[in-house]
């Protein structure tokens, strides 16, 4: 669209200024971090006696590097759950038209609009029955299977073409081989997306961690944060270093991938 | 490898029957423990009077819990909310990033870092959000604090009072989701045929009619899209701050529906209540969806 010049400054100042409002918060809690207590509550957006203590209180003098542990240790084998379970029965719906199969995927549709909140008391008291309260497969299991994943996966597997899985099944090789050997290799796109959308969901996420981890055993990050401001840590400046360090892998791979991660974010904004 | 005349047409036929269903059976199994029997088994304690407590048994209330449900001050006030949420989420969500969309998508390749730098709150999480908000309205030398004293503002602490506190949730959401709606709308923009807004061009149309005509019918269906998933959105997802910034007072001034189901199953320990508030969520959210496919199937132009 050809903007007369003036329409292109207007553009820009409101544009500036909503990115800036966006960016004027991250930058004052970066720089937070790297200043000494007295300048906690300072404007100006740079540290003016920079200090790393902060981070030092925050990762030897807290239980923060339990709770990145923990991050670490629930959100990886839950993403890699979670992408397994959808690649197999993306695959199904894709590949085959069985009995059932147009109620089953509108199951899955169904499943991805329901939040936890409406599902929290039955598997709360479960989680309580098998004893796994506090532990990590008690924050694991219950999420292996995420609806986004198939539904995503199956619109890609969709975009492959019928005759490779045709030509496949005509020298014999089984569908097991040809999901490996054929259709896996072609979609690694599709599977880095996926599991980034889902890492960044997981590392972030509060509400079932709130309800099933209580200590150190299993309290993740976001949990963690939460646990310092119910002991009334008050220490701004190493909160904000905390912060910072939380955000940092989300933020990083963003950095990494920009492209793919805004794309697969607005396919799992598109969804509803 | 294997020949395929080594397999007889029946075995074929039989694996290929049973064949989707092996590699269903990992999902199935999951969402039928962790959603579906979740969502049957809080309609049957929708009708039970139980405190969580392993040790008591249930006793059946029937739709008792529904009325007491009804009758409560809680719900009343957690309901008003959600409304309130979602009201004002529409000029500051919905109709807020509508400007900022087109803006980016009319300049171009210019506009490109905006939509990166308004793409960042969606990576960060709400509890880290909460935090920052907690140290920017600290009321002893909180930075929007001393802004507030500098305008003229009386001191205190924004938190405590309902108005205050609602807006403060209002605020911090809004922050984070502003970017992902711009993005959303510029999905939408992006459909439209830049020749077409040429030719209208070299037919004489302003800048005005260009919006009027082209620009404002192609982005109605993800107008109500960006609506419908807003709404869903703020009224759920704001539970983290609110449990982090003030556990739905001052005075039940910012609990939504969500929120309330919480206090009543794990504050207060009423499961049947907190039951039956899921089944009556559970009935909004299916309304809105109704609603959504019905728009949907009258405006078939969007196909995502």
């Amino acid at each position: 669209m050809q903007l007369s010049p003036s329409w292109r400054v207007v553009f820009h100042i409101l544009l500036f200024a909503i990115a800036l409002s966006v960016l004027a918060p991250m930058l004052m809690v970066l720089a937070t971090g790297f200043k000494p207590p007295a300048e906690v509550f300072d404007f100006r957006p740079w540290p003016v006696h920079p200090t790393l203590d902060n981070f030092r209180t925050i990762l030897f003098e807290t239980h923060f590097l339990h709770y990145f542990v923990n991050s670490v240790g629930t959100t990886l084998p839950r993403v890699a759950g979670q992408v397994a379970v959808g690649v197999l029965a993306a695959y199904a719906f894709a590949r085959w038209r069985f009995p059932g199969s147009g109620a089953l995927f509108a199951l899955v549709m169904v499943a991805m609009m329901i939040p936890h909140q409406l599902t929290m008391i039955p598997n709360y008291i479960l989680i309580a029955r098998l004893d796994w309260f506090d532990t990590w497969q008690g924050l694991i299991v219950p999420n292996l299977a995420a609806p986004f994943a198939v539904f995503f996966l199956r619109q890609h597997f969709l975009s492959f073409p019928r005759e490779l899985f045709d030509a496949a099944e005509m020298d014999g090789a089984s569908s097991w081989r040809t999901l490996w050997h054929v259709v896996l290799p072609n979609l690694t796109p599709a599977l880095a997306a996926l599991t980034i959308v889902q890492f960044i969901e997981t590392w972030n996420e509060y509400f079932w961690p709130l309800l099933v981890t209580s200590s150190d055993a299993s309290r993740t990050l976001q949990l963690g944060i939460r646990h310092f401001l119910e002991e009334d840590f008050t220490n701004y400046g190493a909160l904000m270093a905390g912060v910072t360090l939380a955000s940092v892998p989300a933020l990083l791979i963003f950095a990494l991938l920009q492209r793919k991660v805004m794309d697969a974010f607005l396919d799992s904004g598109l969804k509803g | 490898m294997q020949h395929s005349g080594l397999a007889g047409p029946n075995v074929l036929t039989v694996r290929r029957t049973v064949a989707p269903f092996v590699y269903l059976l990992p999902l199935l199994v999951l969402l039928g423990l962790f959603t579906y029997w979740p969502l049957l088994n809080t309609v049957w304690l929708s009708l039970m009077r139980w405190n969580l407590n392993p040790g008591v048994p249930l006793q059946f209330e029937g739709l008792a819990n529904y009325q007491r449900l009804v009758d409560s001050v809680l719900f009343a006030d957690a309901a008003r909310n959600t409304a309130y949420y979602i009201l004002a989420s529409i000029p500051l969500k919905v109709l807020l990033p509508l400007p900022f969309a087109v803006g980016i998508w009319a300049l171009g390749s210019s506009g490109r870092i905006y939509r990166v730098v308004l793409f960042l709150p969606t990576l960060v999480s709400f509890v880290v959000i909460s935090v920052v908000f907690l140290w920017l309205l600290n009321p002893i030398g909180g930075l929007v604090t001393q802004l507030g004293a500098m305008l003229g503002l009386p001191p205190g602490n924004v938190l405590a009072s309902p108005t205050g506190a609602f807006w403060t949730i209002m605020a911090l959401s809004t922050w984070k989701l502003l970017g992902f709606n711009i993005l959303l709308y510029l999905a939408g923009l992006s459909r439209i045929n830049r020749d077409q807004i040429l030719a209208m061009r070299l037919d004489g149309a302003s800048d005005w009619q260009v919006v009027r005509h082209l620009v404002w019918p192609m982005l109605t269906p993800t107008t109500f899209f960006v609506l419908v998933t807003t709404s869903i959105f703020t009224i759920q997802q704001v539970f983290t701050p609110i449990d982090i910034l003030t556990r739905g007072g001052p005075f039940n001034a910012t609990t939504n529906l969500f929120y309330m189901v919480y206090q009543y199953t794990f504050r207060t320990f009423d499961v049947g209540l907190g039951a039956a508030g899921t089944v009556v969520i559970l009935v909004l959210l299916l309304a809105i969806t109704l609603a959504k496919l019905r728009f949907l199937d009258r405006h078939v132009h969007y196909e995502q």
